[in-house]
């Protein structure tokens, strides 16, 4: 038998009392989960999109420039850590993003350095072929197509695309498909040569061991201090992950303080909510605490006994509004998010790290509540109905 | 024994101050069933409060065995309730999410329980409300609710049970009922009830005056 004074004889029995409370805690933990995992899903889907700067950076020349200028790409020979620098022409093909269409990069280059790059990603031919030398055909990776929702044969890029630098002269066909969870598209050197003659060429580059990339594009080109490196950033840019991610960051932190300051505001307003509620539900439990008080219970006791009540409520709660989350943000993902390219983590441990306060700010305010009334209670006036 | 010496209860309000008690002393001598009588605001409850160690007095003194419990820490006065004392107040106040098996049990420590539930259960029929166990109070009449609270009070085989007009919801026939429980409990243990009904003290072994705050004087009554 379970002792009548155990909080889940108490939870158990009344129902009516304790599911509201833990319902708006369900709730709450739901919203912020959304909140935090939609605001974190752009800088996933800016990594996610962008994937490719883990295996190599481009160097692209500054406007003045149609390809990198000899100064800096001997800079570049210089660095020990590198493999190989690759001379790429490039155009851009339209991508849906949560944003708005981006262009993302077609690198065109000769079958070996093709080769060579898709090797390092390890991305292999899954449907059709490479594209043909001079030929309006790319070979993209399964992402890409998902995305545009196109398939082996269709025209990925055009005369009459919409937007900014992305589009082609001519009808780009997609000739093979590549399997990889990085977005990658590839071209024929000769083709982009030919096809964009004012876009400029820029330069990539591989390091031999590619966890070394990060520490050369920081020797380069440090992120947020972009004079002090051995490049000029007067004459070219480098494209990396970590400058990328800074500038999405930068570019989203106002975005980041409003949800904080949401985030806080909810979680304030329901843990004050939730004093208030449990203010109430000791109000009406009086009669109850007096009795056993004066029965002799202790009041660190009774103390203890709502404590738990109170853990054991928010933290099922909590694990139920979690576990809730992660289907909804999970189907949300699939079947709303990812068509609008943008790319969800339904259990971003982020997110959750932000429900964590809901419990923890209830219980808080529960205790310092009850605490207050325990210390005033007076069994006998509750005896003595008064 | 439990014993208090000289007394003196003031309530203090904003513009006056009642002298609800002026100086009571008593002996409640074990094994006997005491009696405390007197008027409506003579001070009854006040003094019972007091004895058990609800309420501080403004002078005297309690004592249980020689040991004072006027000047005793919060806890530890809840220690002595729940290990020496019983209660029974005019109402049952039952916990109405327990069964009545349950409310009996919520003072038992819960590493006596399953040794405890037997007990409750023989003091159910003992109070003739076998197979009541485990209804809820709602499911009881007034009478059976009393006599619920009665289990409660006896279940942890107290030394002196504090009742304060237990009968006064009850009709008669009730009434009798847990007053004759009490009056069996007194034969090996110490009972102090307070009413203004002499009908339910006929079983008492001493019953003790109250009146304006001031014991009149102890009659022995009826001897069983
Ligand atoms: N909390 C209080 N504040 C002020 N005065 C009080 C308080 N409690 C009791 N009194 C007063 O103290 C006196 C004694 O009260 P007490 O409750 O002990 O009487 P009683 O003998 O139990 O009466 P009854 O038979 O009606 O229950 C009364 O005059 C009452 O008005
Ligand atoms: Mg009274």
């Amino acid at each position: 038998m379970r002792h009548p004074l155990s909080p889940f004889t108490y939870l158990t029995r009344n129902p009516s009392k304790v599911l509201p409370m833990g319902f708006v805690i369900v709730l709450c933990v739901f919203l912020i989960a959304a909140v935090a995992s939609i605001a974190n899903s752009i800088d996933l889907t800016v990594r996610t999109i962008y994937r490719y700067t883990e295996f190599f950076t481009y160097v692209i020349p500054q406007r003045s420039t149609q390809s990198v200028p000899m100064d800096q790409r001997a800079i570049l020979e210089m660095q020990p850590e590198i493999d190989r620098i690759i001379e790429g022409g490039v155009f851009f093909v339209n991508i849906k993003t949560v944003v708005g269409r981006l262009p993302f990069v077609v690198i065109g280059s000769t079958p070996e350095e093709r080769d060579y790059l898709l090797k390092r990603i390890r991305a292999t031919l899954v449907e059709g072929r490479m594209p043909e030398e001079g030929k309006p055909e790319v070979v993209v990776s399964q992402p890409i197509l998902e995305n545009r929702n196109l398939k082996l044969g269709d025209v990925i890029a055009g005369p009459l695309d919409d937007g900014g630098i992305a589009g082609s002269p001519v009808p780009v066909k997609v000739v093979g498909v590549l399997k990889s969870d990085i977005w990658v598209a590839m071209s024929s050197r000769t083709f982009t040569d030919k096809t964009f003659l004012l876009t400029p060429k820029c330069l990539l580059f591989t390091t031999k061991v590619p966890s070394d990339l990060d520490v050369v594009n920081e020797r380069l080109m440090p992120v947020g201090r972009k004079g002090d490196g051995f490049l000029s950033p007067e004459k070219v840019n480098v494209l990396t992950r970590a400058n990328l991610l800074a500038e999405v960051r930068d570019s989203l932190s106002s975005m980041y303080m409003i949800m904080e300051v949401v985030s806080a505001t909810v979680i304030f307003v329901i843990a004050l909510m939730s004093g208030m509620l449990s203010n109430i539900y000791f109000t009406q439990r009086i009669p109850e605490f007096g009795v056993l008080a004066a029965l002799g219970i202790s009041r660190a006791r009774l103390m203890m006994k709502i404590v738990w009540e109170t853990v054991i409520l928010t933290v099922i709660a909590w694990a139920i509004g979690s576990v809730l989350s992660v289907f909804l943000l999970t189907y949300l993902a699939a079947n709303v998010f990812k068509q609008r390219g943008l790319f969800l983590d339904a259990m971003d441990p982020w997110a959750y790290q932000h429900t964590l306060p809901i419990p923890v700010a209830i219980t808080i305010f529960a205790m310092v509540t009850v605490w207050v009334r325990l210390k005033r209670l007076d069994a006998v006036s509750v005896i003595e109905r008064r | 024994m439990l014993s208090c010496n000289d007394i003196c209860l003031d309530y203090v309000e904003a513009t006056r101050v009642t002298h609800a008690l002026k100086g009571v002393s008593l002996d409640f001598s074990p094994n006997k069933l005491h009696g405390i009588m007197g008027p409506s605001g003579s001070g009854k409850s006040s003094l019972l409060y007091i004895l058990c160690g609800l309420k501080s007095p403004t002078a005297g003194n309690v004592a249980l065995d020689g040991t004072s419990i006027t000047n005793m820490s919060d806890a530890a006065c809840a220690r002595l309730r729940s290990q020496k004392f019983g209660f029974v107040f005019q109402q049952p106040f039952l916990l109405n999410y327990l069964t009545a098996l349950e409310n009996i049990l919520v003072g038992i420590n819960p590493d006596q329980l399953s040794a405890s539930v037997q007990k409750a259960e023989s003091l159910l029929s003992y109070l003739g409300l076998d197979g009541m166990g485990d209804k809820y109070p709602s499911m009881l009449s007034g009478g059976e609710r009393q006599r619920v609270a009665v289990a409660r009070a006896l279940i942890g085989n107290p030394d002196i049970v504090f009742a304060d007009e237990p009968t006064a919801a009850l009709d008669k026939d009730n009434g009798y009922k847990v007053m004759s429980a009490l009056a069996d409990w007194a034969v090996d243990h110490t009972v102090i009830v307070v009413t203004h009904d002499a009908d339910m003290l006929k079983g008492a072994d001493v019953i003790h005056h109250l009146i304006g705050g001031c014991l009149v004087d102890d009659q022995p009554s009826n001897v069983r």
